[in-house]
């Protein structure tokens, strides 16, 4: 398996990451000349047999996103970059926002070429204030050298600008109508689905929402090939994934890794994990942010791919993987979780609101050894609750991780039953 | 104003205010920039948690307990500065420099455990540095301003 980085291979190598000579000179706006010689169609083409999944969560054929909107009548089109990274455990588009931000430029011009987008936007987490700064700078040195603004790469017509915008703390704000409603200067609230985002997205027009590791990716496929994108992944999922490692393994840090990299590897291997810090043995990994499963060593193995983890019930998600050992009780675990989906909750529907806060004063009871029998039961009904009435993606997944726990780990709760 | 810059106005004027909030002049002044109801200004400013409705400590210790960092000892991390500063989460200290609360994933898990300081964030923290931050941001107050 090719090892070598494709997202990552400029890291470190450019003095000013905003150095749109540097990145010419390592590679960089070579896809974007390819794509305005390129019809379309064949651009559409190259994603699809790429197989490039959303690197945001949701694991979406970019390829098919990119189709349905291109199918849509009706202008303009807007391009938006989800730099929300708000999934606690990712830290990964931080880094191609700060060290490599011309490749999501790039990447965002591509589909600027493909839908005759006039203007995009890239909303970056309010907590990411250096980030933004060195993202603006990527931004104004790409409009001084031609790659921004009117007539790009001399291309009559090919006009494009990208302004950046601020969230503000809000986890919700990632999920894609949530982040629409706070460009706009809305509250950033989910939206009701349908109509779908590629037809009625920003400003009530086609809208493509695409994540910065997503759009990274899209100079990689046009460069070498959509082909070749996908023998460097897996079958089910093409590439490489920038994966977060936190928590309680030796190398902490953000890492390329080839999708279908055998998953013990992504772990123990001294060029990622690099296996336990202290030593003592990991206990449980939290995949994906905290709206993904937990998994447990029986359920390691395999490959790391979208497809081997789905076998297993996981998901690679956000490609967050927090590690944690012996030391670490799955029930306060749980709680913790629980805690995040409970600040962060909106409030628009109830479900998700009240169920969440009922949760989590259920789960303090198995901490506190208040639970009672019969809670086990009654956590296992409201998990599935909130999950079936919530509306948005928060909601729906924020009895992920739990429910995984008390599958894996129902003894562990039990223990906690007085009496 | 195009509305896509009302959070980084919101958050600019935040930070260059001097009780770190949002009063009701700045809301008023943006919700005309803007040309939008006051009350619409309000609601955003009441709906994200990086913007204040109320005056504020000068240094706002925002410790990361989301799980990442919190079994990575971010728990110690919270006795710790609730000793030396000695005040509740929310509160402020009598000298009205600090006060401190928890924060969900500030994106810098890799050296959790963290604290954020406006816009910087402090990681790998142990009993020596976190005394030694408060320290150096104490001291600071005389003429020097930390960033
Ligand atoms: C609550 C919630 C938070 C989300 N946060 C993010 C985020 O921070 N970044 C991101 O790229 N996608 C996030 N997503 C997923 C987006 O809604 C959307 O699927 C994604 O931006 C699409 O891009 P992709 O197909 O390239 O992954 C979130 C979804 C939900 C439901
Ligand atoms: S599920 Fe939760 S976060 Fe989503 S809209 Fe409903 S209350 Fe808001
Ligand atoms: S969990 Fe603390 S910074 Fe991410």
């Amino acid at each position: 398996m090719n090892k070598e980085p494709v997202l990552l291979k400029r890291i470190g190598k450019m003095r000013d990451p905003a150095s749109v000579e540097e990145y010419t000179g390592l590679g960089g706006f070579a896809a974007l000349r390819k794509a305005v010689q390129m019809d379309k169609e064949d651009i559409l083409k190259e994603i699809d047999t790429a197989n490039l999944r959303g690197r945001g969560g949701a694991a979406y054929p970019a390829g098919r996103k990119w189709r349905q909107l291109y199918g849509i009548e009706g202008t303009p089109k807007y391009i938006v970059c989800n730099a929300d990274e708000g999934e606690p455990g990712t830290f990964k588009d931080k880094v191609l926002l700060e060290k490599d931000p011309l490749s999501v430029i790039e990447g965002m011009l591509v589909a600027a070429c493909v839908f005759d987008s006039p203007e995009g936007f890239i909303y970056i987490r309010g907590e990411y204030h250096t980030v933004r700064q060195a993202f603006q700078k990527a931004v104004d040195s790409a409009a001084a050298a031609g790659f921004l603004g009117k007539d790009i790469l001399g291309v009559k017509g090919f006009d494009f600008t990208i302004t950046i915008v601020s969230g503000a703390g809000a986890y919700v704000c990632g999920e894609n109508s949530a982040l629409l409603n706070s460009i706009e200067g809305k509250t950033g609230r989910p939206r009701v689905k349908p109509p779908h985002l590629a037809e009625v997205g920003l400003n009530q027009k086609p809208t493509l929402v695409n994540n910065v590791e997503t759009f990274a990716c899209i100079p990689v496929i046009l460069n070498i090939g959509g082909k070749a994108f996908l023998e460097m992944g897996a079958e089910d999922g093409g590439g490489t994934k920038l994966v977060s490692i936190s928590g309680h393994l030796k190398n902490r840090g953000v890492f390329e890794v080839p999708l279908g990299t055998p998953f013990e590897d992504v772990l123990y291997a001294e060029e990622y994990g690099g296996g336990p810090f202290e030593g003592k043995p990991i206990k449980f990994l939290h995949l994906g942010g905290q709206s993904g499963p937990l998994a447990f060593p029986e359920q390691i193995g395999g490959a790391y791919s979208y497809k081997g983890l789905e076998d297993k019930k996981l998901a690679i998600g956000s490609g967050a993987i927090v590690a944690m050992d012996e030391s670490v009780s799955v029930v306060e675990y749980s709680k913790k979780v629980m805690e995040f989906f409970v600040y962060e909750s909106c409030g628009k529907c109830t479900p998700c609101r009240i169920g969440t806060t009922r949760i989590l004063e259920l789960l303090e009871d198995f901490v506190s050894g208040a639970a009672e029998k019969g809670d086990i039961e009654k956590l296992d009904a409201m998990l599935t609750q909130v999950m079936a009435l919530s509306a948005c993606g928060l909601g729906q997944t924020a009895g992920v991780a739990v429910r995984s726990a008390l599958t894996h780990r129902r003894a562990e709760f039990e223990a906690r039953i007085s009496g | 104003m195009n509305k896509e810059n009302l959070l980084d106005t919101l958050l600019a004027r935040q930070n260059a205010s001097k009780e770190g909030y949002l009063d009701r002049e700045a809301i008023a002044a943006v919700a005309e920039e803007f040309a939008m109801p006051e009350t619409r200004v309000f609601e955003i400013a009441s709906y994200y948690a990086m913007l204040e409705i109320e005056p504020q400590a000068k240094y706002v210790l925002e410790i990361c307990n989301s799980t990442p960092c919190y079994f990575s000892k971010s728990n110690e991390v919270a006795a710790w500065v609730e000793g030396e500063l000695d005040v509740k989460p929310g509160d402020v200290t009598g000298d009205g420099l600090f006060s401190w609360h928890y924060t969900p994933c500030v994106g810098a898990c890799d050296i959790g455990p963290v604290i954020k300081v406006r816009d910087t964030v402090y990681g790998d923290l142990t009993k020596e540095t976190v005394h030694a931050l408060i320290q150096d941001l104490r001291n600071a107050k005389n003429g020097k301003k930390f960033r």
